[in-house]
């Protein structure tokens, strides 16, 4: 079976090579270049609006970020400081805890945020009843603004008041402290997280779950498959690619997090335990007005996720194919 | 549709099959409702409840006190008109900026195909992997003063609007679709002398409703959802967006006040999505990423 | 700058390229709000002499944030009036205020309109700010425009006051009000609990006895409250320190100056009381505005705040203020003293200068007039009585005193032990607001970790205030 494709192929041929342009080759030399050029000029014309916009607001602040990393700007002047952004940076108490948060946020958001919608559409797919409604359910609350989702979510949690630990005692289980403790804060913005966005994912894994062809599941039964086992052996590698995107989507997502710990626990959270590195670099940046050292952490983290890239443009290379 | 699933109709249509069946079905429906009804049932409610019940320990399932004047209060303190107005104003700004730019921008990578697209290609791509957040201090340095055109954008749609169109991941959905385009579709157009921007909106356009669907919500979405780039960039309060505009007002009222406001600032995109649900949802469904 | 400039001609020699579509959209960028700042020179017929106060006849338009938002309403209206009754002495000046509901002002937010120039004409700020916005070049230096003839009661305001708007001997704002930190009880909780409302604690111990007995209350009442988060955690945290005659940061302003035994005795005070004696609730993470909904709903006992809190509550809560009394700082030896003040954008015309200066000096500098109009307030529902503001001396401290007592909204006597006990007024450490910031994880740390370990959370602020104040 071929790897499955990304798009709404028509045919099952998948995506036609890239062809020379057409009528090459019959053409005199002189002709086909100011045609090239003609072609050129039309394709480049589409692409500028675009590539600008890239330009401006993309890599140029790429190329920024690298400047800014090693340049302290104080009383409006301008110098070159060398490593000292980075030497500031790395002195910080809150460096290493930063790392360690930003690594455990990513863990529980791929288990939470990316096992969980999966399992969901696994489960929705089975039903031959109401699944427009769960569909629906699902992603209502991609709907409500974040910062409401959020705040609904703040409201839930308080130890106090809220209605999560009320919920919790009325079935037996301990009161939670929740986003105040440090143990769990980090577990409770993912869970606020994964609630507010996990309907794209979810829509996204049942397209892919109805497109496996059925006879893979007769096939598997024929050989005495179990449901866990036809799960394992045919449903996961066929959507193998899309799984494999999709988590590295969500390690991308999580890296970006900032309005729900913002939100939920002030950023930093109760003793730092929520404070990732994208919290860091805005603290930095707008706490205390240090764009140099802000820009030395970014760039420290471009540099892990150009390793995730790799993977990336590796995955996309070989769907490609 | 009747399509074979992970469990086979025939156990299925066994009794055990189907109690096992509903019962499924019965808990799985329960506890979405509860999960994703259950907070919205708690933030209406309480929207109704008086100051001291909001806050009351243990909280009240069932408002003990009603007090609609909250929500009066906390559309009066809102301002939700204009907030809703700026957030649409900038999403769908946003939205004909992905649309003309990158809808073009695809399209010539995929079937004009340029010298340095590929390389283009590659480096738009490679923007996907630096979280935004990261670049945030450059870009924000840069909306205050664009090169080139030496202007402050700050306070100005086109903060929003422009740095929308940078959106790697449309580009990347709108070219596979047009890659998946046969090409004996476009060649026979231009054999008959139409032009690349004839053969993209009578032919290529036509057929890529589907993904257009799908990129028109992602990038309306990714306005909705924004939070701290319109923060930095939108910092006059009567241009605030949705997002927020809440914020800020989230530690002036009281908490009923701030929970009434909560509400009325979900309903109409939820009105929104309920009344477009079928569109929206088999757009994503379809059109987008098949497996 | 220079490599930037370069880069910018070299893609000025590439845009030519532009297709028409883009080309457009950049260049209708021109409605953006770069032409906001600087001097429009068409409407200036005033005199550019600064010790001149501005001309009548003046046309200028002044944009100034913090307007009253919506959600103070009573607010909201007396400043309208106020504009109302400023444009019949000047009515070619036009007051276009910009509200925010909440604070007005965030820090984060702030730096980024600092770092972006876009401040209104007419800006708030806190006293801390000045070095910020002098570093940024941010404010004018108004020295030459206040005088007795712009201001008539300069000479009556408070010189310690004015002096915190002062840099190397120039004036770079006025001031809207000043506050020293005491604290606030809920009188009804302290008359339930059987403790005396007109005798607010004095000590911290007599604090932590007395939030023990209003916790003991239940239904989720707590004691006492603090902040941990949005930087007000810090600054309640430098509060405590001062009550006990500590500091945060010391004398020469590079050090940090907390990690010692008075503050381990703040933070293991802090600690005891919220696991010890579990006095101060279970949510924590609170920042400004969330201790004041609890105490107008009648959940917490007693909290550290500026007198000017009470306002806020009655009016954006629905308090009533016969329900707060306020008692001098636990402790004793200092006072955190701070305040608000309006600053000018630097850069604007000197005829618009002057309008900010008249419009501030209408607002908030006169006796019987815009803030301090008590008859006003009081008809307007807000409460008077409350001891500050009050910046005044002499005669206008007299005469506002007076105004002060004869329209009083509520029981006076319920600040008596404010009043009749003044603690000497501390000025916040340099870099407050990032100070401050490292300060919440202090606080959070002890107010949400059972097991927080004192010497560990204050070295660490330590280490990371020290590397904030070498950078300067």
């Amino acid at each position: 079976m071929s790897a499955p494709s990304m798009t709404p192929t028509p045919s099952k041929a998948g995506p036609p090579r890239p062809s020379p342009p057409s009528g090459a080759g019959s053409v005199p030399p002189a002709g086909r270049f100011a045609r090239n050029l003609k072609r050129n000029l039309t394709a480049h014309g589409f692409l500028i609006g675009a590539v600008l916009c890239f330009g401006v607001f993309s890599w140029y602040p790429m190329v920024r970020e690298f400047f800014l990393a090693f340049q302290k700007t104080e009383n409006g002047r301008t110098d070159w400081v060398g490593f000292d952004n980075l030497v500031t940076v790395f002195n910080d108490p809150a460096f290493w805890q930063a790392w360690g948060n930003t690594g455990l946020f990513t863990l529980l958001a791929l288990v939470l945020g990316f096992a969980v919608p999966f399992l969901v559409a696994v489960v929705i797919n089975e039903f031959r009843h109401g699944q427009g409604y769960l569909r629906l359910l699902v992603y209502l609350p991609v709907m409500l603004p974040p910062v409401a989702s959020v705040l609904l979510f703040k409201y839930l949690y308080d130890p106090g008041y809220g209605l999560l630990n009320e919920l919790f005692t009325s079935i037996g289980l301990p009161e939670q402290q929740w986003l105040q403790d440090p143990d769990i804060s980090m577990l409770a913005v993912v869970i606020a997280s994964t609630w507010m966005n996990m309907g794209g994912a979810t829509l996204i894994y049942l397209a892919a779950l109805q497109s496996i062809p059925g006879e893979l599941y007769e096939a598997a039964e024929l050989d005495g498959a179990g449901l866990l086992r036809k799960i394992w052996h045919v449903t996961i590698p066929q959507t193998r690619l899309i799984l494999s995107l999709m988590a590295l989507m969500q390690v991308i997502a999580t890296m970006q997090v900032f309005v729900e710990p913002f939100l939920l626990t002030g950023g930093a959270g109760p003793e730092g335990s929520t404070t990732t590195v994208v919290h860091l670099i805005y603290q930095y940046a707008f706490n205390f007005n240090d764009y140099g050292a802000a820009a030395a952490l970014g760039l420290l983290l471009l540099v892990l996720l150009a390793g995730f890239s790799a993977v990336y443009v590796k995955l996309s290379r070989a769907e490609d194919e | 549709m009747s399509t074979r699933t992970l469990i086979s109709p025939a156990v299925l249509a066994r009794p055990r099959g189907k109690a096992l069946y509903w019962t499924v079905f019965a808990v799985v429906v329960l506890l979405f409702t509860l999960v994703f009804l259950g907070p919205l049932y708690w933030l209406v409610s309480s929207g109704f409840k008086d100051a001291q019940e909001v806050i009351a320990t243990p909280p009240t399932l069932v408002p003990e006190s009603f007090e609609p004047e909250n929500y009066t209060r906390a559309w009066e303190v809102m301002d939700l008109a204009t907030l809703l107005f700026n957030t649409l104003y900038y999403a769908f700004g946003a939205l004909a900026f992905q649309l003309v730019l990158d809808v073009a921008a695809a399209y010539s990578l995929s079937k004009l195909r340029p010298v340095f697209g590929k390389a283009i290609l590659g480096m738009m791509l490679a923007t996907l992997m630096i979280p935004a957040t990261v670049l945030v201090v450059p870009q924000y340095l840069t909306v205050l003063d664009v090169p080139v055109i030496e202007r402050n954008l700050l306070n100005s749609p086109w903060a929003i609007w422009l740095p929308a169109v940078t959106n790697a991941f449309n580009i990347f959905l709108l070219k596979r679709f047009f890659d998946s385009i046969p090409k004996e579709l476009l060649d026979a157009a231009s054999m008959d002398g139409a032009s690349p921007l004839r053969v993209l909106w009578s032919i290529v356009l036509p057929i890529s409703r589907p993904i257009l669907g799908v990129v028109s919500i992602f990038a309306v979405v990714g306005v909705w959802k924004d939070f701290l780039w319109p923060m930095l960039t939108l910092p006059d309060p009567s241009k605030q967006t949705l997002n927020v505009g809440i914020y800020s007002l989230s530690n002036g009222v009281p908490v009923n006040v701030l929970i009434a406001a909560l509400t009325i600032a979900s309903v109409p995109t939820l009105l929104i999505f309920l009344v477009f649900q079928r569109n929206i949802m088999s757009g994503l469904t379809a059109g987008g990423l098949k497996g | 700058m220079r490599s930037a400039r370069f880069r910018r001609s070299r893609r000025a020699a590439a845009i030519t390229l532009v297709s028409a579509l883009s080309l457009t959209a950049l260049a209708a960028c021109g409605t953006s709000s770069s032409g906001d700042d600087g001097g429009d020179g068409a409407q200036q017929n005033g005199s550019s002499d600064p010790t001149i106060p501005l001309d009548p006849k003046t046309k200028v338009t002044l944009t100034i944030d913090c307007m009253p938002p919506a959600a103070k309403a009573a607010e909201l209206k007396e400043w309208k009036e106020d504009v109302a009754e400023f444009n019949k002495t000047y009515p070619n000046v036009t007051i276009e205020g910009r509200s925010t509901p909440g604070q007005c002002l965030e820090p984060p937010r702030f730096t980024a309109m600092l770092k972006a120039k876009s401040q209104p004409d007419v800006f708030y700020t806190y006293f801390t700010d000045l070095p910020q916005v002098l570093a940024e070049d941010g404010a004018a230096d108004i020295s030459a425009y206040v005088s007795p003839k712009t201001v008539p009661l300069l000479k009556d305001i408070d010189p310690n006051v004015l002096d915190s708007l002062r840099h190397q001997g120039n004036l770079y704002g006025l001031p809207t009000s000043n506050y020293t930190m005491g604290l606030l009880i809920n009188r009804k909780l302290f008359k339930d609990a059987g403790l005396n409302p007109d005798a607010p604690p004095r000590t911290w111990d007599e604090v932590r006895a007395a939030a023990k007995k209003i916790a003991a209350l239940g239904d989720g009442i707590a004691g006492f409250g603090e902040y941990s988060a949005g930087n007000t955690g810090g600054w309640h945290f430098t509060a405590q320190m001062y009550s006990l005659g500590g500091d945060v940061v010391d004398a020469s302003g590079t050090k940090a100056a907390f990690n010692n035994e008075l503050g381990k005795q703040v933070a293991r005070n802090l600690h005891a009381m919220r696991w010890e004696d579990d006095s101060m609730g279970k949510t924590q993470l609170l920042k400004w505005g969330d201790l004041q909904k609890q105490i107008a709903t009648d959940k917490l006992g007693m909290f550290l705040a500026a007198p000017d809190d009470i306002a806020y509550m009655v009016q954006q809560l629905g308090a009533k203020y016969e329900n707060f009394g306020m008692g001098p700082i636990p402790g004793g030896k200092n006072t955190l003293a701070g305040g608000n003040n309006y600053m000018v954008k630097k850069g604007i015309s000197p005829d618009k200068i002057k309008a900010a200066v008249a419009w501030l000096n209408f607002k908030n500098l006169t006796v019987g007039k815009g803030q301090f109009d008590w008859a006003r307030t009081k008809a307007d529902g807000l409460p008077v009585g409350i001891p500050q503001p009050n910046f005044w001396l002499n005669g206008s401290k007299t005469k506002d005193d007076a105004a002060r007592v004869e329209h009083a909204t509520m029981p006076v006597e319920n600040f008596k032990a404010f009043m009749d006990n003044p603690v000497a007024g501390k000025a916040e450490p340099p870099k407050a607001q990032e100070v401050y910031k490292i300060l919440d994880n202090v606080m959070s740390g002890l107010l949400t970790n059972k097991d927080a370990d004192v010497d560990k959370l204050l070295s660490t602020a330590e280490a990371q205030v020290n590397q904030i104040l070498a950078h300067q």
